[in-house]
């Protein structure tokens, strides 16, 4: 008897370390311009330590009515197994990681504030942190499990156990609370009761509403960079998506009047979609038999999870990032740009 | 060397004008819009007291707004406060006493003023030092973690003038007071 509590005993021992010790789960990495161990030697310090800018590990929800948040004041939404959240910009910019579950699922809603980047991560068992350190601005997050630092941007291990590894990532949302909710009423939003104390009433960057401060498209950028550009002001919002070879940037506002854009990449065909109700865009990588023909957004309706229509049918979606140009032109020098001339 | 009732009363008042002032610059007191009054405690703990946002800041437990004026209140950012605002009192008060003493009062002062600005730039935006935000020159961000020194080499530098002060014939902070000028 006592042999077999004893072995039960080592048992959950084993198990609970195991449990405690889940790596994240990685995939192969997107594209990569660098060695990863090169965005190491290119971060630097942004000033505070490690989780000097605290993650939300425990976060809490209300609901929409609850809120006091403006129509028009930035969220960053994710719907997830039939579960709609939003998560407000000024809340995200002081802590930049939410650690949350959906369903069965354990997530990461991150934003850096000064690539404007919002992205979503699998976390497995374990959460994500702000390490403190940016490269090309953009903030180095690392994984509690295995101390492994991961820039958001390009979401690949560049320094510790998981080097070049890449995270599973899935779709943000940048639009409007006003947006978000007339697509989602039904959503939760994430409470200023984050069990910190900041001023979520100012934005310490700039602001959004309008766009000033950092976030005004001339203004100038803090860090160094890998690579720049000045096809766009520094500040202008693209949409970009990335796959294992290659990087594509959007020009929003050329997509806003365009409304479906094609691009015929090295290996696949794309289609891009605007979502008029959430001033964004949706990416959809082409069937074998490459994209439908003739395709308007008449054909096209847009659900909670994104465009759906039986001619979208066979298409899959590729996630897609809302960022500030000169971000997404460090990490990848060799973009394409559909900027509606090409 | 003697100081008055009203040399004691300015360098207080400017310790605390200094210790607003610090306060602000780290981000712990801030003006907001609509006015609110509000109050409440985010975790009060000793893992949360003496958590570092980054070297010599610490983290807020609890939040009062004031009408247009919000304070997140951490014990060891007001233990800090206080001691830069003391230094602080206690650098004017040296330099008021030094003024008749034409060099010395030119560099005592130089050196309250080169001492108290360091502690004033170095609140951070977030992930950035404020004084980068205000500048955007990149190459300026490679100097990001040093600004994390600023506030020890504030206490470092007011502590270091305040001892050159007395050196060269200021009263002791803790001397008291003449009633009248003796000049």
């Amino acid at each position: 008897m006592k042999l077999r509590y004893g072995i039960a005993f080592f048992l959950t021992l084993v198990l609970q370390n195991a449990w405690a010790d889940a790596p994240i789960p990685t995939q192969e990495p997107l594209l990569l311009t660098q060695d990863p161990e090169q965005y190491w030697q290119a971060s630097l310090s942004g000033g505070p330590g490690k989780d000097g800018i605290p993650s939300i590990d425990r976060p809490r929800f209300q609901n929409a009515d609850q809120t006091d948040l403006k129509d028009d004041d930035i969220v960053m939404g994710v719907y997830l197994d039939g579960q709609a959240r939003a998560y407000p910009q000024n809340v995200l910019v002081w802590h930049e990681i939410v650690n949350d579950t959906i369903g069965d699922k354990n997530i990461a809603v991150t934003y850096c504030p000064l690539t404007g980047t919002g992205i979503g991560f699998v976390r497995g068992d374990t959460e994500l942190g702000v390490s403190g350190r940016l490269v090309n601005s953009n903030m180095l997050m690392y994984d509690r499990a295995t101390d492994t630092y991961w820039p958001q941007i390009v979401a690949t291990g560049v320094k510790g156990p998981l080097t070049g590894q890449g995270l599973q990532e899935f779709r943000v949302v940048w639009t409007t609370w006003g947006r978000w909710l007339a697509r989602h009423p039904q959503t939760e939003v994430l409470s200023q009761r984050t069990g910190f104390a900041r001023n979520y009433r100012r934005d310490p960057y700039g602001s959004y509403t309008p766009k000033g401060g950092y976030y005004a498209e001339q203004s100038g950028v803090m860090f160094p960079l890998m690579n720049e550009n000045s096809r766009y002001p520094s500040k202008r919002e693209i949409i970009g998506f990335r796959t294992a070879t290659e990087a594509v940037a959007i020009d929003k506002q050329v997509l806003r009047d365009e409304q479906v854009m094609r691009y015929q990449g090295e290996r696949q065909d794309f289609l891009i979609l605007y979502d008029h109700g959430l001033d964004s865009a949706w990416v959809l990588q082409g069937a074998q038999d490459g994209l439908p023909d003739n395709l308007t957004l008449a054909d096209v309706d847009f659900g909670p999870a994104g465009p759906v229509g039986s001619r979208l049918t066979g298409l899959t979606p590729v996630n897609a990032i809302d960022a500030f140009w000169f971000a997404w032109y460090a990490f990848y020098p060799q973009t394409v740009v559909l900027d509606g001339k090409n | 060397m003697a100081r008055t009732s009203n040399q004691r009363r300015l360098a207080v008042i400017s310790g605390l004008i200094y210790g607003i002032f610090y306060l602000y610059a780290i981000g712990d007191l801030n003006l907001i819009g609509p006015p609110v009054w509000h109050a409440y405690l985010a975790e009060l703990s000793l893992e949360r007291i003496f958590r570092a946002r980054s070297m010599l800041m610490f983290e807020a437990v609890a939040v009062l707004e004031t009408g247009y004026l919000i304070w997140l209140i951490s014990p060891l950012n007001l233990l800090i406060t206080g001691l830069l605002s003391g230094l602080f009192m206690a650098n004017v008060d040296g330099a008021l006493a030094l003024r008749r003493q034409v060099r010395s009062c030119t560099v005592s002062r130089g050196g309250l003023f080169a001492g108290a600005l360091p502690a004033l730039l170095a609140g951070g935006a977030c992930c950035a030092p404020s004084l980068l935000l205000l500048l955007g020159i990149p190459a300026l961000g490679a100097l990001s973690a040093f600004f994390g020194w600023l506030v020890p080499l504030s206490l470092l530098a007011l502590g270091l003038n305040r001892i050159w002060q007395k050196r060269q014939g200021a009263p002791p902070v803790l001397a008291k007071n003449q009633a009248f000028e003796t000049d």
